[in-house]
């Protein structure tokens, strides 16, 4: 990992040895960075093959006719998910940080219950609720909603934490003095200071919320079919075909988008101690 | 997945009359978290107390009048899928250890020598679009005329039989690149926080690279590499779609996979649900102990 430096030996050995671990040292990191990348650039060079031999773009006409209500909905959930969690955890970040409440890390760990389940339990044990209690929106497009918001309103809470922590009280202070309501000086001037923490837990939230397959296994019913559940039906019944790998690129393509956009305007020092690191 | 420090704002205690407000702070902190807790209490705490009471009935009399309390389905997790709750544990270990030996290198090649942080960070949030897609692209790369299929007829493996010659292999492999981005982001976190200084100051007092790391990194370290470890292992526990699409019948045999054939396709769900109460079990003391070695201040 590290050279070692010879004292005293012939100085041109030294440095071609340090510049051979270098290179290795690099070129460590692009095979992986290889590896990170080679199923997603396989999956869409196998999505442009015809079956019939040669390439076309048939899998995805396939993908943006047949699955276009997969991928409405997976927009749709994904929306609604993210404006939610935004509603929910702002509002909580709020009473974790600035309130003396009793018993706060008890609430804490309680809260985020959910995003230590293993999926299948976290489906298996919301398909019984649904089931026993709530069977007036069993299968529906708001049980899945639901679903995805107690699944994933942690990993907006806490950047928004994070971000409220390191957030002066001065600059609210500041406004009100200056005579600027309780609720104008939050619209106006916390939360949009507050803005990066938000946009960091969006980003979370799309990118699961977006690629979730497992816990809608159990529990979406038979006409609310999100695109990776597709993806994953179509593979499990008839094994692989150029229309879900079409539509698996689809979905890492968009995603990656979103990802991307979001270093590009933010940076990535916003990630700081969440799931995207 | 941060556990988050909190500062508790010291509430002045100057003035009397301060102890009603305090109160009043207090109840409308309560009200700003109401709907957070309400929806985790609802679709979070309530179905796992339904998964539990689930899985001490037979089979699903628990949705008829009359539910028959039995605790025949831990005593048949017992007898008959002991060797699940193996595998499952098996797996996530190798994966996670794969995870710790090939990561730690790159976390430490990342903070000490690479001037391109960001586009690695970019491109690892590939796997982090989910085990699906990383399965599914795995079984093309390493499949049948796949991009490396020269390079393994090169080395002697043949490649048109290398997906289903090591199964073991590939599930392993396929669970660790999933993984791996949390490995390295923990470890990454953690030697950030070391002062290159130190390295400098043992070599130059004349210890070889291997005692510097035995001595000075990964001493230093540790912390991060226990909760990258610990948090690799739990994601791992869970798995579902990697065995199913890289593993025989051998690396099938996983909880989660069969408590979704016992209840979702046998109609099993007393016994579904007493595994799915076996892996919240493990799932949830992998996370307590990474939490405490982590001390909070690191994240998933």
């Amino acid at each position: 990992m590290s050279e070692t430096t010879a004292i005293g030996g012939p100085s041109r050995f030294r440095s071609s040895g340090r510049w051979l671990t270098s290179g290795l040292q690099h070129a460590y990191i692009w095979l992986w960075m290889a590896l990170f990348v080679l199923p997603f650039l396989t999956t869409v060079y196998r999505s442009l093959e015809d079956p019939k031999g040669g390439y076309s773009f048939e899998g995805y006409r396939f993908a943006f006719g047949s699955f276009q209500d997969a991928l409405i909905l997976s927009l749709q959930t994904t929306i609604v998910t993210i404006v939610l969690n935004i509603l929910i955890s702002i509002p909580a970040a709020y009473a974790i940080v600035r309130y003396p409440i009793p018993g706060k890390r008890t609430i804490l760990a309680a809260l985020n219950v959910s995003l230590y389940t293993p999926g299948a339990v976290m489906g298996l044990s919301l398909s019984l609720l649904f089931a026993y209690r709530l069977s007036s929106i069993q299968g529906s497009f708001w049980a899945l909603v639901a679903a995805y918001v107690v699944g994933t309103f942690p990993l907006m809470l806490i950047p928004v934490i994070v971000a409220l922590r390191d957030l002066p009280t001065v600059f609210g202070e500041a406004a009100r003095t200056l005579g600027a309501g309780r609720w104008r000086t939050l619209l106006r001037v916390e939360i949009p200071l507050l803005g990066p923490g938000i946009t960091a837990g969006i980003l979370l939230t799309f990118v699961i919320v977006f690629n979730e397959f497992l816990v809608t296994l159990f529990i979406a019913g038979k006409g609310n079919q999100t695109a990776a559940l597709t993806i994953y039906n179509i593979l499990a019944r008839a094994g692989f075909a150029p229309s879900t790998a079409a539509l698996a690129s689809i979905m890492q393509f968009t995603s990656f988008v979103v990802v991307l956009l979001f270093f590009k305007v933010f940076g990535s020092r916003y990630l700081k101690g969440t799931y995207l690191g | 997945m941060a556990e988050v420090v909190v500062d508790t704002p010291v509430p002045p205690r100057s003035t009397v009359g301060d102890e009603s407000r305090d109160w009043r702070k207090a109840l409308t902190g309560v009200g700003l978290l109401a709907p957070a807790i309400v929806i985790a209490i609802i679709f979070s705490i309530i179905p796992l107390i339904y998964l539990i009471n689930v899985s001490l009935t037979r089979e699903s009399t628990f949705f008829f009048n009359n539910p028959q309390y039995t605790f025949d389905n831990y005593r048949l997790i017992w007898n008959r899928y002991l060797p699940h709750v193996w595998t499952t544990i098996r797996l996530a270990t190798l994966a996670s250890l794969f995870c710790l030996i090939f990561g730690y290198p790159f976390a430490y090649i990342l903070v000490r020598k690479v001037q391109y942080r960001d586009l690695v960070r970019i491109l690892m949030t590939f796997p982090l679009f989910g085990p699906l897609y990383l399965t599914y692209g795995i079984r093309f790369v390493f499949g049948v005329n796949g991009p490396l299929a020269p390079l393994f007829d090169f080395i002697g493996v043949d490649s048109r039989t290398l997906l289903f010659a090591y199964p073991e292999q590939m599930t392993i492999f396929g669970m660790a690149v999933f993984t791996f981005p949390f490995m390295v982001m923990n470890v990454v976190a953690a030697l950030t926080n070391v002062d290159p200084t130190l390295e400098e100051a043992a070599r130059t007092l004349g210890s070889r690279p291997w005692q510097v790391f035995t001595r000075v990194l990964f001493p230093l370290s540790w912390p991060g590499v226990l909760a990258g470890f610990l948090i690799c292992f739990g994601w791992n526990l869970g798995v579902f779609i990697v065995p199913m699409l890289l593993g025989n019948i051998e690396q099938q045999r996983v909880l989660s996979l069969a408590l979704y054939q016992k209840a979702m396709s046998q109609f099993d769900y007393g016994l579904g649900s007493a595994m799915g109460v076996v892996l919240m079990l493990l799932a949830f003391t992998v996370t307590w102990l990474s939490l405490r070695f982590s001390r909070g201040a690191l994240a998933t």
